[in-house]
């Protein structure tokens, strides 16, 4: 599988990155089996999250026998010192290892936050703390928030490696400030940090609980994906030649295995073919009367 | 506010900043919104529907450009007008847009629109003509707009529909003095989504509603069908082609 320097860190990524989300899904057995799978496809870059239920826990055992092959990401959503320690040293436990290579703030989405994380006492600090005891090596960030606030954090932290954020086809092709996560990329080249893309798979929110009780939901995902192989494999395709570092697969563990497959299969994807995807959903939620001339 | 990222793609090479443009056709005024926010200087945009016009006019509305007072609508005319009398100056255009509009222009009507656009084009017009290449015969949306041209035809005696290639219109305009600047595709495969199609199979409806019950219910029940065995297919190519007006 391709790989691509992940911004300054040194570290070169796989252009899919396995979100072990998927893992909270499965019995150990399975979690076990879904983690030789993906290392199996070549993926040497693995996100997880406390939040992700238990999947810190599931992904432990095969982290540990596989650790020189895996670039672990984790994260914390705590803002200040004490909360951040306290969740990387909880992370470092259930996880079963010394060392998580990416740490991350996780989901970023008010300006007060950021102004807490940066300040005394907040999560960055007790992030550079643990980077100079060895426990943590680069440093990160992802948000689904305002882009303007991810460029306002790229200001103010000036030891940014990697950030995580959307990236598909339908924000691509919003022009308004809330969805350009473009400037985003754009800068986060310009400034040497790794950019990792999620919801590359979203199709659309799910309907309503009335329509669509959450138990009723084929897929364990926030969001309604597409879930072909073709329509995964253009979805891929399009994130992956945006200009993402690496492509985060999807939540629902039935669906990695086809990402899989896409991203092993990774050659481009030409221009006039990004647009034309961006244009086949431009009509989700159109702001005006009909607009068919594409 | 957004403009599709074919007309970015399209105008992104032209000289649009401080321009008069004429947008040709300018259907719910996504070209138009394109120019305005290139920071065209006047846009005459210009379609035969009122409906057309009046949600150009409301869209325009949005479109601001940066370090600049001017909003949209303040830079735009939008007229309702035959393009082959247009209701504009001769030699009084800097670019001509034309996206999306010779695949409903007949053929009886082309050399008079070519006329026409040249007619108002100041020496040294930028031109860019988007379209779509002739639909691929094995495409099965093909089936549909042959039925649509046919009601067209039984309707209004004139075709809904004609895919002109890229080297046709070139021509076409290079007998007129236009010179050829450059080709680029702005989208392979072309999605035809589910919208794209219902509103193909409604103007079926609504031609079919004028002619007789007996054909009426014939077309009606063929676009039906074919809209459910469509749903939504990605096929052929749409292309640009930018032309430039001897000085």
């Amino acid at each position: 599988m391709k790989t691509r320097n992940l911004g300054d860190t040194g570290h070169e990524s796989t252009v899919a990155t396995f979100g072990a989300i998927a893992l909270n899904w499965l019995e150990q057995e399975g979690a076990n089996q879904l983690v030789e799978l993906v290392l199996d496809r070549g993926i040497n870059h693995f996100d997880v999250a406390p939040t992700y239920g238990d999947a810190e826990r599931k992904l432990g055992p095969k982290l540990r026998q596989h650790r020189e092959e895996i670039y672990l990401g984790c994260k914390t959503q705590e803002r200040d010192y004490e909360g951040a320690r306290r969740k990387l040293e909880r992370s470092l436990d259930r996880l079963g290892v010394d060392h998580i290579d990416l740490y991350q703030i996780h989901g970023l989405e008010y300006e007060h936050e950021l102004e807490t994380i940066t300040g005394e006492d907040g999560a960055l600090e007790a992030f550079r703390d643990a980077k100079e005891e060895g426990l943590v090596g680069d440093i990160g960030l992802t948000s689904h928030g305002n882009p303007q606030l991810i460029l306002d954090a790229i200001d103010r932290i000036d030891d940014l490696s990697t950030l995580m954020f959307p990236m598909n086809p339908v924000v691509a092709g919003k022009d308004d400030d809330d969805y350009d996560y473009e400037a985003v990329l754009e800068r986060a080249d310009e400034e040497g940090i790794g950019a990792l893309g999620i919801k590359a798979f979203a199709k659309g929110s799910w309907p309503s609980e009335e329509e669509l009780p959450e138990a009723d939901r084929p897929y364990a995902n926030w969001y309604e994906p597409v879930d072909t192989p073709d329509a995964i494999r253009a979805r891929f395709d399009f994130a992956a030649s945006q200009g993402l570092t690496t492509v985060v697969t999807p939540g629902d563990p039935k669906l990695v295995a086809m990402v899989l497959d896409a991203a092993s299969r990774y050659d481009g994807m030409a221009e006039s073919e990004r647009r034309s995807l961006i244009e086949r959903s431009r009509h989700d939620e159109s702001p005006v009367p009909e607009q068919l001339h594409h | 506010m957004n403009v599709p990222r074919t007309v970015t793609t399209a105008l992104e090479d032209r000289p649009i900043d401080g321009a008069v443009c004429l947008d040709a056709g300018a259907g719910v005024g996504n070209t138009t919104a394109g120019l305005l926010a290139d920071g065209a200087a006047r846009v005459y945009a210009v379609t035969n529907d009122s409906e057309h016009a009046r949600t150009t006019v409301e869209r325009a509305g949005e479109i601001a450009i940066p370090d600049a007072d001017a909003r949209g609508r303040d830079r735009l005319d939008a007229l309702e007008a035959d393009l082959r009398a247009l209701p504009l100056p001769t030699d009084s255009v800097d670019v001509v847009t034309a996206h999306g509009l010779f695949n409903v222009v007949p053929p009886a009507d082309l050399e008079a629109i070519v006329e026409e656009l040249t007619r108002v084009a100041a020496p040294g017009c930028h031109l860019v003509v988007d379209d779509y290449e002739p639909i691929p015969s094995d495409a099965a949306i093909r089936a549909l707009f042959a039925l649509e041209n046919a009601a067209a035809e039984l309707a209004d005696g004139r075709p809904m529909l004609t895919f002109y290639p890229a080297d046709a219109l070139r021509n076409l305009f290079a007998g007129r003095g236009w010179e050829f600047d450059r080709h680029r595709t702005l989208l392979a495969p072309v999605p035809w989504t589910e919208r794209h199609v219902e509103a193909h199979a409604n103007v079926v409806r609504s031609r079919a509603k004028r002619l007789s019950s007996d054909l009426e219910t014939a077309l009606t029940e063929r676009a039906e069908a074919l809209e459910a065995a469509i749903g939504s297919e990605s096929v052929g190519e749409m292309y640009s082609v930018a032309m430039r007006l001897s000085a």
